[in-house]
This record gives structure tokens, sequence and C-alpha cells, in this order.
């Protein structure tokens, strides 16, 4: 993300996208149609309950045996003639990349949709080592001629529409380009085809790997994971350490549910399992293949508070679900991974300072939490990412004085019975038919997009000590 | 730059520090999957007319279209029909071995324009440039099938020798033959082929790239309509033979 687009406070940012009519528009036909489909996939599959649950043991199992698992992985693909990098951050990730594409000779890469790569912002540091870095999923390649980034993780330019797909092609091409989604797809196609036999260089995330045999699995349904990992002389995946499963029989645990939870698909079109680079006797694939661990804040929340946040197997399915995310989009997030598991990506990778905001961007309904394939508790994570932003100081100082005093109040009965009496009184100006809809000052902060209840004429507390006194 | 050793280090660290979520294990593998396999083949050996039916829906579902011959001597009309259809000729084939069968001489001979791909000798560089120039411009891409998904109609084909990926990938409409030899019913069952394979070492599991593929290349990236054959191919024909291919 640019500063320049974080320097825009979140709530300002909300602000425009909720004054955008065709992302409001786009937004709806979308998250209702995913979530449409996601619920008749699920519908049709009663095993996919259980399903759920094997996947989440198994991602809760191979953390705890993390370093293995990893250890037995960079064995296999070594053994297969691959290379292994580590990545502490996101610079030295980059830096691995650009490497490998400056020893390759690069002047070009091609990439395949991948969320680890948007994180590390690898394509400016590309760009900035003289290397074009081509994005062929056709929605990442629609935001990049943009100069945007993705609002979705699984439909990237969701808040685009073929009118401005087609000026977009109009302007790069230098042609009158006709807004029909066949059209356009057949152009990216054409263009896209051309790159794909030039690319010196593939890169490629990765949904999966599998350590009992150095496979590295890539999901898409367009087919441009098969071309970027079989066409160019050099493959470099990237993938966080938390993508690591332990066998070929887990990974059919994953498959099961993963395009049932994304796009409600029983499979995605294509799931590529690569292992290595070329064999001698194949006509195909890249010579040398390599794999860049990513940790990048992972590692740390293997005992941190965000620690079931690295089951994610980043499908979108909490985004759809989400009233926040259904209003506001991606973009108003204002980081790589938007919607309810984005913001506890953004606080594992950023630092909790950086969700300050976001941490409330929720209305902690819960639906995330029944929409995901691996049944992740954001909300509980939410929760304590509130009470931390509060705890180490972050959140603006009216809030933490407020909710201080609050706290004090709520656990004083004398102190609260005072309060009441005293509340009924200066309550009186503002309430309006059983109400306080605006309050003055800075406190308009909490009525602005909600009614306060006012203090009733009497209370709980008060009828029931009357109760009490009357019954024998 | 950070080394294997820190990395891994940095990972003991934490699990050190780390409270488990819950207890929890990870699949259970299959202990003799050969056995299990040989145990599904013959499970599924008698069950295969049903099976076959749900992989037609199925494949049908995401977009396929199926045939279903005979003998192996029909498939090059259906082959041919496909051709004049599309006015098309050029054709892209896996090695008939590797195909199970050499059917060029009669795709010949309804007129298609046959390259077969060489059975895996070690091909210079430039001549591996000129097959996937060949390939690329080709109508067809004429391949077998190592299994055949009933649950997701899902082919699966795993590369090798004399039988490059690019064949199933760059040409527009991806023809595929198969017999009841590759068919089976759910993901859990290629689980447990899977392991079968990568335990055994020996071909298809040392081939660099295993492939599923369920239905035609497709995206719904502009306003969710859905457009086939946005990178791979436009169009996949499975032809089932019930004679099965090798005779």
């Amino acid at each position: 993300m640019s500063d320049g687009e974080l320097a825009i406070p979140f709530r300002q940012r909300a602000g425009s996208a909720l004054k955008d009519a065709f992302l409001q528009e786009a937004l709806t036909i979308a998250t209702t149609k995913f979530i449409d489909l996601r619920r008749e996939a699920f519908e049709d599959f009663p095993e996919g309950e259980a399903l759920r649950d094997r996947a989440r043991a198994i991602k809760e199992a191979t953390l705890q045996r993390l370093d293995h698992y990893l250890e037995t992985l960079i064995a296999n693909i070594e053994r297969l003639g691959g290379h292994v990098h580590y990545a502490k951050t996101s610079e030295e990730a980059r830096a691995i990349v650009v490497d490998i594409a400056r020893r390759t000779g690069a002047r070009m890469a091609v990439k395949s949709k991948s969320m680890a790569t948007e994180e590390i912002h690898l394509n400016e540091a590309l760009e900035h080592a003289g290397i074009t870095p081509v994005e062929t999923d056709l929605g990442e390649y629609i935001i990049q001629l943009a100069h945007e980034r993705p609002s979705h993780i699984i439909a990237p330019a969701i808040h685009k529409t073929k009118g401005q797909v087609a000026d977009l092609f109009g302007r790069e091409f230098k042609r009158r380009v006709e807004a029909d989604p066949e059209v356009l797809t057949k152009i990216a196609r054409d263009e896209l085809r051309e790159k794909f036999l030039q690319a010196d260089l593939g890169i490629t995330g990765a949904n999966f790997a599998v350590a009992d045999t150095g496979t590295v699995v890539l999901v898409t349904n367009e087919g441009n994971g098969r071309m970027v990992t079989s066409l160019p002389r050099v493959h470099v995946a990237l993938m966080g350490v938390e993508k690591v499963v332990p066998s070929l029989t887990d990974l059919m645990v994953f498959l099961a549910i993963l395009a049932k939870s994304a796009t409600g698909q029983k499979l995605s079109v294509y799931t590529t399992l690569v292992r290595g680079p070329r064999r001698a006797e194949e006509l195909e694939g890249p010579d040398e293949f390599h794999l860049v661990l990513l940790d990048n804040g992972r590692i740390a929340q293997l005992g941190g508070p965000l620690r079931e946040a690295l089951s994610c197997l980043r499908c979108g399915a909490c985004l759809n679900v989400c009233p926040v995310y259904q209003q506001i989009g991606g973009h108003a997030y204002g980081y790589t991974y938007p919607g309810p598991i984005g913001i506890l990506l953004t606080a594992m990778l950023e630092g909790t300072r950086s969700v300050r905001d976001l941490a409330h961007a929720s209305s902690l309904c819960g639906a995330c939490a029944d929409a995901c394939p691996v049944r992740i508790d954001i909300p509980r994570m939410l929760i304590a990412l509130r009470r931390e932003v509060d705890e180490k100081k972050i959140a603006p100082w009216v809030e933490r004085v407020a909710f201080t005093l609050l706290a004090r109040l709520l656990t004083r009965p004398a102190l609260y019975r005072l309060a009441v009496s005293a509340g009924r009184v200066l309550q009186r100006p503002f309430v309006r038919e059983g109400t306080i809809s605006r309050l003055p000052f800075f406190l308009n902060d909490w009525t602005r997009t909600r009614d306060l209840p006012a203090v009733a004429a009497r209370t709980f507390q008060e009828r029931w000590a009357a109760e009490q006194g009357r019954t024998p | 730059m950070t080394t294997k050793g820190e990395f891994l280090a940095s990972i003991r660290a934490q699990m050190r520090t780390a409270r488990d979520l819950f207890s929890a294990s990870v699949a259970k593998r299959p202990e003799h999957p050969a056995a299990e396999a040989d145990t599904i083949r013959r499970e599924l050996a008698e069950r295969w007319p049903a099976i076959l039916e749900r992989f037609r829906v199925e494949f049908e579902r995401v977009g396929g279209v199926f045939y279903r011959v005979t003998s192996l001597d029909e498939v090059p009309a259906v082959v041919g029909r496909l051709a004049r259809e599309r006015e098309a000729r050029g054709l892209v084939a896996w090695h008939a071995a590797a195909l199970g069968a050499d059917l060029a001489p009669a795709l010949e001979a309804r007129g298609l324009d046959v390259h077969e791909m060489p059975a895996g000798e070690t091909a210079a560089a430039a001549e591996r440039e000129r097959l996937r120039a060949i390939t690329a411009g080709a109508d067809f891409g004429l391949t077998g099938v190592d299994l055949a998904v009933a649950e997701t109609g899902t082919l699966i084909l795993v590369s090798g020798a004399g039988r490059p990926r690019s064949t199933s990938l760059l040409p527009p409409c991806h023809i595929a033959v198969f017999d009841r030899t590759a068919l089976v019913e759910s993901l859990r069952q290629v689980g447990v082929l899977l392991e079968a394979w990568h335990r055994d070492g020996a071909p298809p599991a040392t081939g660099a790239v295993i492939n599923f593929i369920t239905g035609p290349s497709r995206t719904a990236d502009i306003e969710l309509t859905l457009t086939r054959g946005v990178h791979g191919p436009k169009e996949v024909h499975a032809i089932f033979v019930e004679q099965g291919i090798r005779g």
C-alpha cells in the first residue's frame, strides 16, 4: 500500500467507499453470489463439516511440529534439485527474488496470483531492479494496468466495471475495445500468451507445500499457474512458513474444502502439484526451481495471540460474509489482506499499531468464524486486539480515558448507582423518545453512528430492590 | 541473509514458548498404500458403470464434453469430427507409448496434421523450443489420463517422458482418452493412489508435475461473468473407451 493512501484515516477511506455507488453495487452482487455458491457447495457435501474439523486439526498439528515439517520439506526439495531460501522480513524476501532474477538475466517475470508477493511488495522491487513483472491472473492483470491493489483475496478486480476494463485495455493497446467480458478476456489471453512464452522467470505463491514429497501446490482457475511453472527457465515460489502440510493425504483434505469455500466449485479448474525442476526426460519445466520460505511476522505468532490465524487458507469466505467488508470493500482496509482475517494478518505482519482503527472495523457478529473452512475464531482475536490496542496506549486518549472510567464505574456498585442518578438528570436535554441520538462535543463520536439508550426512569436495580422489599 | 539454521532456530525458539491450542493429529496416512490402492481398484472394477456415470455428470457440470465409445478404433472419428466442425487440423499428441496406442495414422487419414511428442530421450534446448512452438500453434492437444475422478469430474495427468504438460495446456482444445483403469470415485481415493505412487517411486511418480484438470480454463474476474479459455484450453473433451485402450 502506498504511503499516500495510508495517510488518509480509515474512517475517511471507509466513508469514500460508502459513497461510491458502483462499488456498493459491485460488492453486493459479488458477496451475495459468493455466499450462495459456497452454501450450495456445502449443502451437496455432507462430509464437509467433518472435513473442516479434520483440516483445522491438521493445521494445528502441523504448527505443533512446524520445524520438523519444514525440515522435511526443505530436504525433499533439495533432493529433487531445488533450492530453498529463508526470508525473515519482506526486505529479505524481495532481495532474494531480485537476486535470482538478476542471475537469471531476466528482463521480464510472469507471475501467477500470489498474496504473499503482494504482501512483500515484490513488483515495486522488481521494477526498481529493471525487471518487468507481469501479473497473469486476469483480475491481477487488470489492477496492475490500473496501478491499483487487489480488493478481494480471490477476486482482485471486483471493484471494476467491464466499461472501466475496456477503457483500461483501450489506453494500454491504443485501440477501441468493446466492453464485453468475452472480448476483454480474449485480448488478455493473446497479450499474456506472448509473455508466457517469452519470460525467463516465473513467480508464484503456493497454496500448500507437501513436506513428505517436496511438492508445491498451486490452485488456479485460469491455467496461469500451469503456464508460469512450465514455460519460463526459472521458477520461484514464495510461501509463508505456515503453508506446509505433512503429506499428500493431508493435502486431499484441504483440496476438498478450499474451492468450495472460495468459489463454490468442487475443485478449482487446475490444481498443480509441482516437484522440483524439469526432469531430464521431460520437455518442459524450469531448469531451476527455488522456494522462498517467508517469516515476516508469522513465526513470532507461533507462541503469540494470533496463532490461530496461521491456519488461514486465504479462501476469502470470511470477506464475503462480513457486514463491514460488504459495505466498504477491500481497499478501505488499506493493507494487502482485507476483511476480518485481513485485520488479524495485518496485525501479524505490520504490528498492532497498524490496526488501531481496523481492530474496530468489525461488528463481532461471528459470521466470519462460521464461514471459515478451518473455523478460525476471528472475533475472539479481534477482541484481544482491541484490548491490546487499548493497553499499549495506541488507542486515542479520549477513548482510553472513557473506557477506563467506565470500567471503574461498572465494578463499583455505589459509584454506579451514583452515576445512574446523575445520568438521569444530565441526560434530560438529549433524550428523544427514550433514546439519545446526539451528544455534544467529542461525545458525539459515539452517537454519530448509533443511538444510546437513555437511563430508565426506574432502573432494574431499583425495581429489584423494591420487589425484594415486598416479598416476605 | 538468513541461513537455514537461523531460520529453523527462530521457529524452535518460538515453539518452546508456544502453547498448543488443542491436541491434534495429522491425517492418518495409509500404512500400505499399494495394498489399499489394489483394494480400491478391485472394488471399482465391479462398480465402474455407476462411477463412470457420476464422472460424466460432474465432468459435464464443469463444462467438459463426454463421449463413450466401444473400442479405440472409434476415437479417430470423434477427433476427426471435432476437427471438421472447427475447421482446424493441427494436433499435438502424447507419444504413442504414453497414450497406450498409436492413433497417428488413423488421425492423419482423417486429414489431421499430427505431431507426436518424442518418447522421452533427452532433447536439446533448441529442439524443445521447436516442439513448444508447434504445441503453442496447435488446435488440439491429445493426451491420456492417469486418473479420472468421479466426485469432481477431474482428469489427473502426470507429466513425464512422452507426456509433456503443455499438450493439455497450450492448444485451445484438449482431448483426453481414458478407460476404466483410470476411474476412481473420490478425492480420498486419489489421496491413497498418490501415496502409493509416491511410495513406489516408479513412473508416474517420477514426473515433475501432477495436474488436476477440472473442466476448461475459466475466469470470472470481470463483473463475475463466467468466461472460458482465458489461459488454458477453452474446451475439454473426454473420450471413454469401453474395451480399454491397451486392448
